[in-house]
């Protein structure tokens, strides 16, 4: 708040107005926080799962069309979560210039690394799988 | 009834799960600018007759003196006086120092002027009970206000963002003839919302606000904005919601609850705020 500026206390509250808007926001965090309790479990399930499996085993449960999907899914699901929760720690603690880049910087990660384990996820599918 | 062991808490008669910590642990006036940080005052001895004796370390700021907050320690005389907070600083004001400083109207918890910060917890200084201080008791004005005086905060900012949310009743239908008729589970509705006395101890204590309360509207003012949106006798739901519909203004709240566990009317702002969001989302479909 710029306390040095003579503004009236009413001025100094509404600021600009209303967004009117946050609502979407807000609704997509707590769907994107369901969809994620499922498709976690499975996640960690499957990985137990295949602890004793070997490569070839675990290269064939990977590229199975289910498996990709849901992993597509999943990594969709964590980076949207994340960007969203992110946003929002960035605008409560980040003030001033360094709120814009830290935002940038964020979304940049969150869009780039769900488009990395997409198309690993895919490379899998496809059997282009680097040998290990 | 006091309730325990809750995760979510509902109201401030609840204990906490786990207080592992009183306190944050990082040193006292850490990180505080240089003019605001505390200093060690004056002390101010009991009267010698005096038996039971309560030692109170309170917050003093005089703007007037071109110094330092200072926390100064008054000995009061238990048997000479009431048995609240409020009690023991009217006594001080008048026994010993003349100059303290601090609201106070209805001594009854009512008037919501005497909130203050009392062993860390925000609270009305007349519905404390002396007893229930530690030992020195703790008394600081509420956080994160401008303060003018001791005790005294600055409410300017917090009372223009209660201006924000119109909270007088709207309607465009002429008005009847005789009293607004209003069905008594539709008056029930209010219950736990109208009894809000804008004393701010909640808005004082949401870390939310804290960060960015300039531009979210704080817990004190969003409890009101419900206490309206849910008055089946009020017209402009829609309206408010617009105004209320921002990412600051009304979704900066992260439900941390701080707000329901301090407020001294047992009242939960926290669920007022989730119910305006739940009504957003019926709006949009
Ligand atoms: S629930 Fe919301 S309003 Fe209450 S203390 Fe937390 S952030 Fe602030
Ligand atoms: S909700 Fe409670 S703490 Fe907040 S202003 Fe009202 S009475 Fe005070
Ligand atoms: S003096 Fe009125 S609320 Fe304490």
């Amino acid at each position: 708040m710029d306390r040095y500026r003579f503004l009236s206390p009413l001025s100094r509250a509404s600021g600009l107005g209303s967004a009117k808007a946050g609502f979407t926001h807000w609704w997509a965090e707590r769907i994107t926080a369901i969809a994620l309790v499922p498709l976690t479990v499975w996640f960690a399930a499957s990985l137990i799962a295949h602890s004793g499996s070997d490569y070839q085993a675990f290269i064939a449960w990977a590229g199975a069309p289910v498996t990709t999907v849901l992993m597509i899914l999943l990594l969709l699901g964590l980076f949207w979560h994340m960007a969203l929760g992110l946003q929002v720690v960035i605008e409560d603690y980040v003030h001033g210039e360094a709120k814009l880049w830290a935002l940038l910087a964020m979304r940049f990660l969150c869009v780039g690394l769900p488009i990395v384990g997409i198309l690993a996820a895919l490379s899998i599918a496809f059997g282009k799988s680097a040998p290990l | 009834m006091v309730k325990t062991d809750a995760l979510i808490i509902e109201s401030s008669d609840q204990v906490p799960r786990r207080t592992l910590f009183k306190r944050f642990p990082i040193p006292r006036n850490f990180g505080v600018s240089p003019g605001s940080s505390v200093e060690r005052g004056r002390n101010w001895p009991a009267p010698a007759n005096a038996t039971r004796i309560k030692a109170f370390d309170i917050y003093r700021y005089d703007p007037d003196q071109k110094k330092n907050p200072r926390l100064d320690t008054f000995e009061v005389d238990l048997d000479d006086c009431g048995p609240m907070v409020l009690d023991a600083l009217i006594w001080i004001k008048s026994r010993v120092d003349p100059t303290l400083t601090f609201r106070r109207s209805c001594r009854e918890g009512v008037c919501g002027s005497c909130a203050m910060n009392i062993d860390g917890g925000n609270w009305l200084a007349c519905t404390r009970f002396i007893e229930e201080t530690q030992t020195p008791a703790r008394i600081y004005p509420l956080a994160n206000m401008r303060i003018i005086k001791d005790l005294v905060p600055d409410l300017t900012h917090v009372f223009a963002q209660y201006e924000m949310v119109e909270p007088w009743l709207q309607s465009k239908t002429a008005a009847p003839e005789r009293e607004r008729l209003q069905a008594p589970e539709d008056r029930a509705a209010l219950d736990g919302y109208y009894e809000c006395i804008l004393c701010f101890c909640c808005t004082s204590g949401c870390p939310s606000h804290w960060w960015n309360g300039d531009r979210f509207l704080g817990p004190a003012a969003l409890l009101q904005a419900w206490r309206w949106l849910t008055d089946s006798r009020d017209e402009a739901a829609g309206d408010r919601l617009d105004k209320l519909e921002d990412p600051f203004r009304l979704y900066r709240c992260h439900t941390i609850l701080n707000c329901t566990r301090t407020c001294p009317k047992g009242l939960n702002p926290g669920k007022a705020i989730a119910e305006i969001k739940k009504l957003v989302a019926k709006r949009h479909g």
